[in-house]
């Protein structure tokens, strides 16, 4: 066991930049190999909700409690890219009504703040709500800009000198005669060179491609990859995040992030996530929904439309009732295959959360004695990396 | 369900390795519906997977994905493909200019945001920070004390479509300057003034006002310059009588 | 064609391609400073001719009457009115003034310009 163990992380996205952040405060040296730039995966297209977790209450009370606990932790650490006003939870029709008993008690299970409203206060919070509002719930959502929270990850991580070598494409893993995973061998997309990175732990943080990279190793992970269309209007209609009050289905967050509100999201399986061409069956039936709770954005032009594939963990089930939380895997124990472990699944409000589990797996592992410390750290800027 | 789709020739610029540029030409079948963007990362996912070109969020607030699309600065994410050529014609795609290439549609910016650090500019502010003072666009109809993420998303074609930049590797650029504005009113710390009130600060700028032009996120950067130097002055003005 | 910023990169500041007025006001601008730059130092060249004595000077103006020189003097004054005009409009606007309308005002300046000289273009083809 060398004086400080080298982790290589795969994945530049939420995952990989916080892992990265984690175990360069725990005093591992870090390798973080991308193929594309910081974020160009899924992490970069998420519309940028930061989670109060209310809407996984109901459903998915592990899921719930993890957002409301990492929401209030980002904003803590990340205050430099996050727009924080607070969401509202709305009931347009009597159906949605009688999901509010459920709500309530699900979000005092999580320990959520929730604030009763009536459709007309709400309205006068938002008066481009749709006018038939019945009932509305405050929640403390938030909105955060995506490819800067990863930067800033990524830059904490670089000033205790993390290496990020984006345009480096992973082409196959490096394992010796005992099973163990020593490396990775890695194409430079910027000049065409091979070579081959070692270390003491590789960390998979691929998300939607985790398996993919696990395959390498002839190894796997129950991942199911869940494309969703997301829109974005030239309008910022609301100053809050908006929700349907009812259980998750499409087009039911309306999220305002600078001049545009975006909308989001639809769910539907995939087997080649490189690149999905936007269905526009898709936004026409979610707009249909979005435009619900906020009419006014019938009028306003759509700038720009796009997919975002999310990493599903397996539980056997179609679409929707997929867990929305995350997971680490052990190849180990899975193929006994070492040095190699996998993070994947959750949501960008929990990432910070995944590192914390991800590095704790692969202190575990290494025999490392050390804390997590990235509840209270503060990031850096995220200009910070781009510093040479 | 029959969507249209066109044939349109993608002229993509390709460096690597400080090699010359290379022009090399894709043939692609795509609904005009689709951006610039998504024609790129088709060619890298179908056609070349040594195409290296930024990206990040799809919906123009992250700035990632800026390049010149038929030599004009553009926010590929949000740019249609129907906006910028015909069925049966070509879309010459290339990086940014007046930034070095690192491969590809990839420059380097590292320059670029050491000044916007150094311009004390912060992401979010209130809504009436946000916004310029004659754009009532996202104030808030309600009462209330709101934060957004500003208009700035520090994209950097401002500084591509700028003949100071174009000329000069040290002047701050319009991107930079509009950033000291925007912070000079929210703190008046008067370092920034200072920061400003240089050579290649506020007074490089030479009025071609072809940064506001390609802005894709109503910033402004021309008009922000020139308040900038309204507030320079006035503040060299008062120190004179301060003495 | 260098990517990176550097002074060998001017001769672009006269592209006009795919940019739009301010950029062209920027152009014009320095093409009439050259324009009048030139302008000067013919003068000073046409001036010196007074030092060969009466009858070279009697000859130059005797060419200077020639109705090519007379195109050439307008695009003198061209250059002058333009070169005025967009500057007061650039002095202004690089203190916040009328900013907002930067476009406008060098369309209408320039179509002042226009006016100025097609008053001088008759005076001086046509008489007073």
């Amino acid at each position: 066991m060398p004086d400080q163990p080298h982790a290589i992380i795969i994945g530049a996205g939420f995952t990989g930049c916080a892992t990265a952040h984690d175990l360069t405060l725990r005093g591992f040296k870090v390798t973080v190999l991308e193929r594309g730039e910081i974020a160009s995966g899924t992490s970069g297209r998420t519309h940028g909700l930061l989670h109060s977790g209310a809407r996984y209450c109901v459903s998915e009370a592990e899921a719930g409690i993890e957002c409301i606990d990492e929401n209030i932790f980002l904003r803590k650490i990340a205050k430099q890219c996050i727009e924080f006003n607070g969401g509202l939870f709305v009931a347009l029709n009597e159906a949605d009504v009688a999901y509010a008993p459920r709500f309530i008690e699900g979000a005092h299970a999580c320990h959520i703040p929730v604030e009763e409203l009536t459709g007309k206060a709400a309205l006068r919070l938002e008066p481009n709500l749709n006018p038939k509002v019945l009932l509305a719930y405050l929640v403390p959502d938030g909105v955060f800009d995506p490819l800067r929270l990863a930067l800033a990850f990524a830059a904490s991580a670089k000033q205790r000198g993390a290496q990020f070598w984006p345009y480096h494409q992973v082409k196959g893993l490096v394992i010796d005669g005992q099973k163990q995973v020593r490396g990775v061998r890695v194409w430079d997309r910027t000049s065409g060179k091979e070579f081959e990175v070692r270390g003491d732990m590789l960390v998979n943080a691929t998300g939607v491609w985790a398996g993919e990279i696990a395959a390498m190793g002839n190894t796997s992970v129950p991942l199911k990859q869940t494309p969703g269309v997301m829109v974005a209007f030239d309008q910022r209609a609301t100053q809050r995040v908006i929700n349907r009050l009812n259980e998750p289905g499409d087009g039911d967050i309306i999220i305002p992030q600078r001049r545009m509100a975006v909308i989001g999201t639809t769910s539907f399986e995939a087997t080649d996530v490189d690149y999905i061409p936007v269905l526009k069956e898709q936004v026409r039936q979610m707009n249909t929904e979005a435009f619900e709770l906020l009419p006014i954005l019938r009028q306003a032009h759509m700038r720009g439309a796009y997919m975002s594939a999310r990493p599903l963990i397996d539980s056997s089930e179609e679409g929707r009732s997929l867990s929305r939380t995350f997971k680490c895997y052990d190849h180990q124990e899975i193929s006994g295959l070492g040095g190699f472990v996998t993070i994947t699944g959750g949501k960008a409000t929990t990432c910070r959360g995944m590192a914390e589990k991800t590095a704790d797996l692969v202190c575990q592992k290494l025999g490392v004695r050390a804390e997590c410390q990235t509840r209270d750290v503060v990031l850096s800027s995220y200009r910070d990396y781009y510093q040479n | 369900m029959n969507v249209e789709k066109w044939k349109v020739t993608f002229v993509v610029s390709r460096q690597k390795n400080q090699e010359p540029r290379l022009y090399q030409s894709f043939q692609l079948e795509i609904d005009p519906d689709e951006y610039v963007l998504d024609g790129v990362e088709r060619i890298w996912a179908f056609h070349d997977r040594s195409l290296t070109y930024r990206h990040a969020c799809h919906h123009s607030t992250c700035g990632a994905c800026g390049m010149l699309v038929n030599g004009v600065e553009k926010l590929t994410c949000i740019t249609s493909i129907r906006s910028v050529t015909h069925n049966g014609g070509t879309l010459k795609v290339e990086p940014l200019r007046n930034f070095a290439v690192v491969s590809d549609l990839v420059v380097d910016m590292s320059n670029f945001y050491t000044h916007l650090e150094a311009a004390q500019f912060g992401q979010v502010a209130s809504l009436a920070q946000a916004a310029l003072p004659h754009d009532a666009d996202t104030r808030s109809v309600t009462d209330g004390e709101f934060e957004r993420l500003v208009d700035c998303i520090e994209c950097g074609l401002c500084v591509s479509a700028c003949p100071s930049a174009l000329t000069s590797e040290t002047y701050y650029g319009p991107a930079v300057l509009a950033a000291a504005q925007q912070a000079f009113n929210q703190s008046k710390n008067s370092a920034l003034i200072h920061f400003a009130d240089q050579h290649d600060g506020a007074w490089g700028c030479h009025s071609a006002y072809e940064c506001s032009a390609v802005c894709p996120s109503n910033v402004d950067p021309a008009w922000r310059i020139m308040d900038l130097r309204k507030k320079t002055l006035a503040y060299r003005i008062k120190q004179l009588f301060r003495k | 064609m260098s990517n990176h910023p550097t002074p060998s990169n001017f001769w672009r500041w006269f592209d006009p391609r795919n940019r739009q007025i301010g950029y062209w006001a920027f152009i014009l601008n320095r093409i009439t400073a050259l324009g009048l730059t030139l302008y000067l130092l013919l003068h000073l060249i046409a001036l010196s001719q007074l030092s060969q004595g009466a009858a070279a000077f009697n000859s130059f103006i005797a060419m200077a009457k020639n109705p090519v020189f007379k195109v050439g003097e307008l695009l003198v004054i061209a250059a002058g009115v333009i070169h005025g005009l967009n500057g007061i409009r650039i002095a202004l606007t690089s203190f916040g003034i009328g900013t907002r309308y930067q476009k406008q005002s060098f369309l209408a300046l320039m179509a002042v310009a226009l006016l100025i000289l097609f008053w001088f273009g008759q005076i001086m083809f046509f008489g007073e």
